[in-house]
């Protein structure tokens, strides 16, 4: 067994002092993130992981950001108008996720399901960096998430990035563009800036929270069989 | 915690605390009445009236959908919300700013709904302290009455039912009052809070505000530039209404 890697079985524990009266031993399941910019090819692996464990006998649970029924078609209505200033922001989306790892993530752990998580704490606490937050009081916000049994981030250069997303869509999203931060006014250079950024804040998150850097600038197919290795290994290491 | 005044703002943050039927409100809503009067550019902003997330707020109030901690994080986003985009662009301009309830509301209910009294203060650490802030101290059973006199049915959060204490609202609300109440004691030293004894009758409290707002800040400072318009005391156009006059 390897123990070098993320997907190494690890002791259950939150990140800080977590949410009051959960036992940690109860939580059978199993936690997989996914993180990686949009067009990084995460939904698309997490379909492609979810039809091979169910098919291989797993109950599955799917979050994502903004997907509570607490907030998130308020956070939704608010950021069209763009009028959130970013501490706002930034507790928005914490209750987002408080609410989802709550009443999705925990109870289905309990249940013994393999939850898959379309992005983490990871992705907001890099978007608040690079928004200027300060990082302790990030740390001591989600202090309250329990870390993960297996991190993947999906690593993609800016520059491939934006091809990805306008072959796509043929539009840059401007929130993925970090438009609010002002850093240019065209959106191209803005969007290649804004994930650079990003990418160094995950790096520099890397450093304190253990993730597996998966080279996305390969085919769907060779991904996925590095991610279905190793969270069979995670999986088998019961 | 450095309040306005330290951070050199042009304006101050007056704030209430108290429980539910202490009064806060009433003392807060005449302290704003006579500082209009006298002229002065002045804002109140209460607890949990963030346009933008009330209706989150309230949509997990009524289904019951919220845990400590995300109830503690709602609140948050509320606070933040109104602080970044009116507290603080009012305070740079000079105005004298007054909260029904500021981020000790949160650390009082949060910690006392169980969240880590570090976590609570961490994630309010972005507010400086206000410059006054009033505590209005009833003896609970005033409060209480006041409360439940007003309006008999309590609501769920607002009785601290999701803490399981009691069965009963009327009993669950007691004894999360007087939780909160100790939280309360506990930072009043810590934070500068003076104390209001809120048994006294309406009139003689206002008087005590008044007074010791007015010592404490250099209300003259605040004053409006030109006075507010007001409607004209003539009208504007002498002929057109001797014109009305004829046709009535």
């Amino acid at each position: 067994m390897k123990t070098d890697t993320a997907t190494a079985t690890k002791c259950r524990k939150f990140f800080g002092h977590g949410i009051p009266r959960v036992k940690l031993e109860e939580l059978a399941g199993k936690l997989i993130v996914m993180e990686g910019a949009d067009g990084s090819g995460r939904s698309t692996q997490i379909a492609r992981l979810v039809e091979w464990l169910e098919t291989s006998g797993h109950a599955t649970v799917q979050v994502g950001l903004k997907r509570s029924s607490l907030v998130s078609s308020e956070l939704e209505k608010a950021q069209e108008g763009n009028i959130l200033s970013r501490t706002t922001l930034s507790l928005f989306y914490a209750t987002d996720f408080a609410d989802q790892l709550e009443n999705i993530i925990l109870p289905a752990l309990k249940a013994g399901f393999i939850v898959l998580a379309d992005r983490y704490i990871y992705t907001l606490m890099a978007r608040d960096m690079v928004r200027g937050m300060d990082e302790a009081w990030l740390k001591n916000i989600y202090g309250i998430a329990l870390e993960p049994d297996a991190v993947f981030y999906l690593s993609l250069e800016p520059e491939e990035l934006v091809q990805r997303n306008l072959s796509k869509s043929a539009a840059l999203d401007y929130w993925e563009s970090g438009m609010d931060l002002g850093l240019s006014r065209d959106m191209f250079d803005s969007f290649v800036k804004f994930q650079s950024s990003m990418q160094a804040a995950f790096r520099r998150l890397q450093k304190t929270y253990d993730f597996t850097i998966v080279d996305a600038n390969r085919s769907v197919d060779s991904v996925t069989k590095q991610l279905r290795k190793e969270i069979r290994a995670l999986l088998d290491a019961e | 915690m450095k309040t306005f005044a330290e951070l050199n703002f042009p304006g101050r943050l007056i704030a209430v605390e108290g429980l539910d039927g202490s009064g806060k409100s009433t003392q807060i809503y005449l302290l704003k009445r006579w500082l209009e009067a006298e002229g002065i550019k002045v804002y109140f902003s209460s607890w949990n009236s963030s346009e933008l997330v009330k209706s989150a707020t309230s949509k997990g109030k009524k289904r019951e959908l919220l845990t400590p901690t995300t109830f503690s994080l709602i609140h948050a986003t509320d606070f933040a919300d109104r602080y970044e985009r009116h507290l603080l662009p009012l305070l740079r301009a000079g105005y004298i700013v007054l909260c029904d309830r500021y981020v000790f509301t949160a650390f009082a209910r949060d910690v006392t709904r169980g969240c880590p009294p570090d976590w609570v203060r961490g994630i309010y650490n972005f507010a400086a302290q206000p410059d006054l802030t009033f505590f209005f101290k009833a003896d609970l059973e005033v409060s209480l009455n006041r409360i439940l006199e007003g309006r008999p049915k309590l609501k769920f959060f607002e009785a601290g039912m999701d803490l399981r204490l009691s069965s009963d609202p009327y009993e669950s609300f007691r004894i999360f009052q007087g939780r909160i109440l100790e939280q309360y004691m506990a930072m009043s030293k810590e934070f500068n809070f003076i104390g209001m004894d809120a048994n006294q009758n309406v009139e003689k409290q206002q008087a005590i505000l008044r007074k010791i707002v007015g010592e404490k800040i250099e209300l003259s400072k605040f004053k409006r530039r030109s006075p507010l318009p007001l409607p004209p005391a003539f009208p504007l156009d002498p002929a057109k209404e001797a014109e009305e006059d004829m046709a009535a």
